[in-house]
């Protein structure tokens, strides 16, 4: 090629391409927070798997509200559900949402970002500061508006609202980062001869955005999770899909807390919930450590 | 700012009536769905409802809540108060706390408490709030100690014959929704503070500052902390939506009758007057908020203008 700068930024974007791959893999099992975090992932992937294909779906069949017994591992619920048998198959639902919500959230966020910041201008400050209102208003607040309007009913429905609450931020940092390069010679380079817009985006300022976006997307799975189970448990969830946040909605209204020996119906989804977020947040964590160099001095 | 701010809060809020609308009908008869209709000024047409709006806002008008039908004002009056109590309380400690422990686990970064205090960070940085609260519901209710319900008994008047025996029983119930609160967003707080610190602490001019001869606590106080602290206000004025969004679960789950608590309580009785002083409300807090950030900012930052 007639021009390759190199920069602490392209070095980042090297290490996600594809001969690169193995050798980011690899730093990042080194970490312990990789090792754990993906461990965790894998294992909720598998029960998820597992509980899709072997495992019968929770027919209201048995007793109702019973106490945890060798037959009900968790006990019933009240439709008579073995709630194991719902945690289980709760999984695959919390985790689809979770990662498509990142998906919608990733996508719109980094689309906004990077138009934002490449046409700069009154479009950039148009739509920087509608990114504002929805980065001033509660995400709680924000979610249930979106759900009242869009309706939540449907697991679509939910996934594209937990997807709307959350691009603002990727879109901030995206656009930042967009406007730092825009100005880098290589993008000058590419200008002066004749690149179209479209490709200097796509071949130049797009990759050098990824590493940056990675880690956050991860976390932003987490954060997902997290907010489906809140809409759910409002009352705000998905009512044709078994997902973690319905279980905790369903074992609240029975009041579950306060009758001993039935609280496993809520203290289950809830480690499970916890333990997935903790381990995306270790993946985060340690793939932020691997991709930006500047924090491995610590 | 302010000003798009308000707009978009107005457009958002016509678009809440259009879609719950029809749900609304609990009613028998027809005739008593279109009295009420009509009462609730839903008959108007679009133009109308906002003109009436806008007016009604500007002269003090807040409507009466649909379900309690009494004025949105006093509903809200007291919920305002206990929020105000529950975050008041909750923040003080929140930030005071996180930015201790965040301090500490700094200094001895790569130490046995920095280690515990960032586990903890984490651990408690993904918990969904609300199931944290239950959990300690499950905990200390069933030892029988403190309460998880409302604010005083029911039975008592509201709180301003203020005696000391309610003042007890307030606090009695406040202790789990504060604990659940404080706990749920102190990790966050704790965890950018440290990040934060390390950061700074990294950096040349704080060898500069050891070299020179000075002890670990005034390099702290002169050098880091001030730097530090910047990233960290702007980064909890963003934030106090996340603990906003907390203390509204930790409303529900208590039953502690805050704004949270009748926000979410108005969203499933879809009622709308309720809702509009709410989000007029939480639109107005969010740009002060956000005004206070800016003003905090500019105080620390001495490289800062006032645009």
């Amino acid at each position: 090629m007639v021009f390759t700068p190199i920069s602490p930024i392209l070095a980042d974007k090297v290490a996600l391409s594809g001969k690169n791959a193995g050798r980011t893999l690899d730093l990042f099992l080194k970490t312990w927070m990789g090792r754990i975090g993906l461990a965790i992932i894998l294992f909720f992937v598998i029960v998820a798997l597992v509980a899709q294909f072997l495992m019968p779906p929770a027919i209201g069949s048995a007793d109702r509200r019973m106490l945890p017994s060798s037959e009900h591992l968790f006990g019933t619920d009240q439709d008579g559900k073995d709630i194991f048998s719902r945690i289980a198959h709760g999984t695959g639902a919390s985790l689809t949402i979770g990662f498509v919500a990142m998906a919608i959230s990733m996508g719109l966020g980094t689309l906004v970002g990077l138009a934002s910041g490449y046409w700069g201008g009154w479009r950039d400050e148009v739509i920087m500061r509608v990114n504002d209102v929805f980065l001033s208003i509660p995400w709680l607040v924000l979610m249930i508006v979106i759900a009242a309007i869009w309706g939540s009913q449907s697991i679509g429905s939910v996934i594209v609202v937990i997807g709307l609450t959350g691009w603002s931020t990727t879109a901030r940092i995206v656009r930042s980062q967009v406007l730092s390069l825009k100005e880098r010679q290589f993008v000058e380079r590419a200008k002066a001869i004749g690149s179209g817009e479209w490709h200097i985006i796509r071949r130049h300022i797009f990759p050098n955005v990824v590493p940056l976006i990675f880690a956050n997307a991860i976390l932003t799975i987490a954060i997902s999770i997290l907010s489906e189970s809140t809409l759910s448990f409002l009352g705000l969830g998905p009512q044709n899909v078994e997902t973690w946040g319905r279980i905790l909605e369903n074992a609240y209204d029975e009041g579950v807390a306060l009758i001993p020996g039935r609280s496993l119906f809520i203290l289950m989804p809830g480690i499970c919930i916890v333990t997935v977020v903790l381990g995306f947040t270790f993946i985060g964590y340690a793939m932020d450590e691997v991709l930006n160099p500047k924090l491995r001095r610590r | 700012m302010i000003m798009l701010l308000n707009f978009a809060l107005f457009r958002i809020m016509p678009g809440d009536p259009a879609q719950l609308m029809t749900p609304h009908k609990p009613l028998v008869s027809d005739y008593l769905y279109w009295r009420n209709v009509e009462k609730m000024g839903l008959n108007d047409t679009w133009p109308e409802q906002l003109g009436k709006y806008f007016y009604q806002t500007f002269t003090g008008n807040w409507g009466v809540s649909f379900t309690y039908e009494r004025p949105v004002i006093e509903v809200m009056g007291d919920a305002v108060t206990w929020s105000l109590l529950l975050l008041g309380v909750s923040s003080i400690l929140t930030f005071a706390g996180g930015m201790a422990l965040g301090k500490i686990a700094a200094r001895r970064r790569g130490k046995a408490l920095d280690v515990s205090i960032t586990g903890f960070g984490l651990f408690f940085y993904g918990m969904p709030i609300f199931w944290f609260g239950i959990v300690l519901m499950v905990i200390f209710v069933a030892q029988l100690h403190w309460f998880p319900a409302a604010l005083p008994i029911t039975s008592g008047v509201k709180p301003f014959p203020l005696t000391a025996d309610k003042v007890w029983d307030i606090s009695l119930h406040m202790v789990l929704p504060a604990i659940t609160l404080t706990v749920g967003s102190i990790a966050g707080i704790v965890l950018i503070m440290r990040n934060s610190l390390v950061d700074v602490l990294t950096e040349d001019y704080i060898t500069t500052a050891y070299a020179k001869g000075l002890s670990e606590k005034e390099v702290m106080k002169r050098h880091a902390s001030p730097n530090a602290r910047l990233p960290m206000v702007t980064t909890i004025a963003m934030d106090t939506a996340f603990i906003l969004g907390g203390a509204f679960q930790v409303e529900w789950v208590f039953s502690y009758r805050g704004i949270g608590w009748e926000t979410i309580t108005a969203i499933e009785y879809k009622d709308y007057p309720m809702l509009q002083f709410i989000f007029l409300i939480g639109g107005v807090a969010v740009v002060i908020a956000n005004l206070l950030a800016d003003l905090i900012l500019v105080k620390l930052d001495p490289r800062v203008e006032i645009i």
